[in-house]
């Protein structure tokens, strides 16, 4: 069975020479929900952005970022970046039409699929992140868990088969945490899902690796990882207080 | 300087209309031509720069634009035609959301602040930049373009409000040069200012940019528009200073050919008493004043960027 | 500083003028403009007409009249010393008390058009009359990173004025510079992310 992601000894370097990626070997298998974690400036943005092409500047052609089997190379990006949905950090960043209906029809409309197949996109997708008469609001005036949600339905739009999310509950409040979260839980796509949210790794994903100074240091079942508390603590993170208190949620 | 509806009559919102919506196609043009895709959002947010900028720095009250206009800045930054396309988006977006600057008079709004300010400034930035070199020479040239930019806009608008008959030359040019040989300080300095900022956080955004305008910039086209803008809303006027040019011109015959009749000043003859020395002495103090800043933008280069900073590679 | 002028009044989305196509607002509002700016002052019937039409659309509208005061009452310095020179001018051929008109009814319905127009329909109108995309999406994108901008610079002065305890000239005018600066880079790289997301979503 051909894994959704494969990394092999994936490297990268900024511009100014510091290395950001030493070296990353993981599988992500369809279907799965697996959770990137690791403290700041350990690479997982960087890692999210090698996985539609958007790093490096020029793909380089050697195998280390395969999806869904495929090599990633300039011949096939554009079929890549359909497959893989991927939500940015910054939702400013990425809600870039000035209506929520535009942006959202923005990835239909770039696959060339034709004014009713779009329009019936961005219903489903409004309505499947729960913003179902929002499509002719404003982009600049919605809260930030409104934006957040209008992202993940433009990503949504798209029909990814796997869904890549860079701390998708920053800066959240817990209600909009609590109703994201619900949000992915429904999703079927593959998920793999950069974040600090520790308890969000524990509800969603079952299995977690974590990323330091642009290694890999552990991947193994979330529970077990997050139990360890001298691993956490080595890297970083933390024993979450989910584990720690042993609450059915 | 927004111009607003009603100050500038039909024939010179035609023409400042038609001056501008060709150099504008002319600079989306060489912008679509020479930008990398991975810009173009950039000019986008390099509008909401300059207006963000503008107005929280500068509050005024209820919208209304300070009086600086950034285009030198911008043209320095990512070069003169996307400059163009950046300040002709900061004003249609004043003008249409803001109600700051009149839809009549766009044209004219668009002449003189995203035409003459940026690229006008661009002309005279780029090669004092490059005779000075470096950083320094860079600096040194911005602090006197920007101030020379807001004063020929000034002095454009003027042209527009004469030929028009809202405010007669005579009054209108002293005012609008001389108010803006004052705000052009400003101008002068914090584009340069802002521009060493840049430069001393991210050389390289600096770099990026200039290499690119050194691809030539149009000359001829955006040269021809200059020129004609200056033939219509200067010209006309300048040509009544000289009373002994008339003089001349009337001992050798030709006196009603030198004004062409095709632009035709409308207040031909009136002269408001006492004012057309102001025209003369703002001449003066025009060219006299142009020495004074260079030689301060100069001293402000060397001030601000000690000899021993660090150049960046393709300066 | 506030920056709540900045929000439109597009709230009551209710009206009739609201509800009208942008396409026919928009028209109007051209005609109205192009009109009062040629029509000799003669013609008091067209400022009559014009008076009344806008008077009309403001009650339908239902914009609140000191919103509407307070912005048609905003004059920069510029006008103001342009409106003065005139007011002295036996030579203008226009009295300042028609240049003050004009301007006030031309002004009046650009107020009223922006308020009750969603800024998506007025892009919309644009495409129409073949502006060309470029210039479209760079106005789009100013329009949608307006604001954001705007909060940036107005937290990073906020956060300047925190630190500044001793007012001297020369220190406000490099702290600027050194803010201004900032919000250009900052602009600058949000402007290479929002390009990375484009492509991300398969913008060619």
């Amino acid at each position: 069975m051909t894994a959704a992601i494969e990394i092999a000894n994936l490297k990268y370097r900024y511009h100014d020479g510091t290395e950001a990626l030493r070296g990353i070997t993981f599988q992500v298998a369809a279907g799965e929900c697996v959770a990137l974690l690791g403290p700041n400036g350990s690479g997982k943005s960087t890692l999210l952005l090698h996985l539609n092409g958007i790093l490096p500047d020029k793909p380089a052609n050697d195998a280390s970022v395969k999806v869904l089997g495929e090599t990633l190379s300039t011949r096939n990006l554009e079929a890549i970046r359909r497959e893989v949905g991927l939500l940015f950090q910054d939702p400013d960043d990425q809600l870039f039409c000035p209506t929520v209906g535009e942006d959202v029809a923005f990835g239909p409309q770039q696959l060339e699929l034709g004014d009713a197949e779009v329009a019936r996109r961005v219903k489903t997708s409004l309505a499947q992140v729960g913003l179902a008469d929002f499509a002719h609001r404003a982009t600049h005036h919605l809260s930030h868990g409104e934006k957040r949600r209008v992202c993940l339905a433009g990503v949504l739009a798209c029909e990814p088969g796997i869904l890549v999310l860079d701390e998708p509950t920053s800066d959240l409040d817990p209600r909009g945490r609590r109703e994201f979260k619900d949000l992915l839980r429904k999703i079927p796509a593959t998920k793999l899902i950069a974040t600090h949210d520790l308890e969000l790794a524990v509800e969603l994903c079952s299995r977690a690796i974590i990323l330091d100074r642009g290694a890999v240091v552990a991947d193994g079942v979330t529970a077990e990882l997050l139990d360890d508390e001298e691993l956490m603590l080595a890297h970083g993170l933390e024993r979450p207080h989910i584990l720690r208190h042993r609450h059915p949620h | 300087m927004h111009i607003p509806d009603g100050f500038i009559d039909g024939k010179t919102a035609l023409v400042t209309g038609a001056l501008s919506a060709t150099g504008v196609a002319l600079a989306l043009r060489r912008v679509k031509r020479e930008l990398p895709p991975r810009k173009i959002p950039l000019l986008g947010l390099a509008a909401a720069f300059l207006f963000a900028a503008q107005m929280v720095n500068f509050p005024v009250a209820g919208g209304t634009s300070g009086h600086l206009i950034g285009g030198a800045l911008v043209a320095a930054l990512l070069g003169p035609s996307a400059a163009v396309v950046v300040v002709t988006t900061v004003l249609i977006v004043q003008c249409f959301l803001f109600a700051d600057g009149g839809v009549t008079a766009l044209g004219a709004n668009i002449f003189n602040m995203a035409i003459i300010n940026s690229v006008g400034g661009y002309i005279i930035y780029q090669p004092i930049s490059r005779w000075l070199g470096g950083i320094r020479g860079r600096v040194t040239a911005l602090a006197f373009a920007g101030w020379c930019a807001a004063v020929i806009a000034a002095i454009a608008c003027a042209g527009q409000l004469a030929w028009s008959g809202t405010v007669d030359w005579s009054v209108g040019f002293p005012a609008m040069a001389g108010t803006h040989m004052l705000i052009g300080i400003g101008e002068g300095l914090i584009s340069a200012l802002v521009f060493l900022a840049i430069s001393r956080t991210r050389p390289e955004m600096i770099a990026d940019t200039s290499e690119q305008s050194r691809r030539g910039m149009g000359v001829i086209g955006y040269g021809l528009l200059l020129s004609l803008g200056v033939a219509i809303f200067i010209a006309p006027f300048t040509c009544r200073w000289p009373d002994g040019l008339e003089h001349v011109a009337t001992k050798l015959g030709f006196e009603h050919k030198a004004t062409p009749s095709l632009i035709h000043a409308p207040v031909a003859d009136y002269r408001i008493p006492g004012m057309t020395w102001a025209v003369g002495a703002t001449a003066i103090a025009g060219v006299l004043g142009s020495l004074i800043v260079f030689a301060f933008a100069f001293l402000l280069g060397r001030m601000l960027v000690p000899k021993k900073a660090p150049e960046p590679a393709n300066s | 500083m506030s920056t709540d002028w900045l929000n439109h009044h597009h709230g009551h989305a209710h009206s009739p003028v609201h509800r009208m196509p942008a396409v026919l607002k928009l028209g109007a509002a051209l005609a109205i403009i192009i009109g009062t700016v040629i029509a000799p002052l003669q013609w008091t019937g067209w400022f009559v007409g014009v008076g009344a039409v806008l008077g009309i659309s403001i009650l339908l509208s239902r914009l609140p009249l000191i919103f509407l005061l307070k912005r048609l009452l905003v004059l920069s310095p510029f006008v103001l010393g342009v409106t003065l020179v005139n007011a002295f001018q036996p030579s203008a051929r226009f009295q300042w008390q028609a240049v003050a008109l004009k301007s006030g009814l031309c002004l009046l319905t650009v107020i009223l058009v922006s308020n009750t127009t969603p800024f998506g329909q007025i892009l919309r109108v644009l495409k129409l009359v073949r502006v060309p995309m470029l210039l479209i999406t760079t106005i789009a994108l100013m329009h949608r990173y307006l604001f954001v901008l705007v909060d940036e610079a107005e937290r990073m002065r906020r956060a300047r004025l925190s630190r500044t305890f001793v007012p001297s000239r020369g220190f406000h005018w490099r702290s600027l510079a050194t803010v201004v600066g900032q919000l250009f880079i900052r602009a600058s790289e949000r402007a290479e992310r929002i390009y990375d997301a484009m492509c991300a979503r398969g913008w060619k």
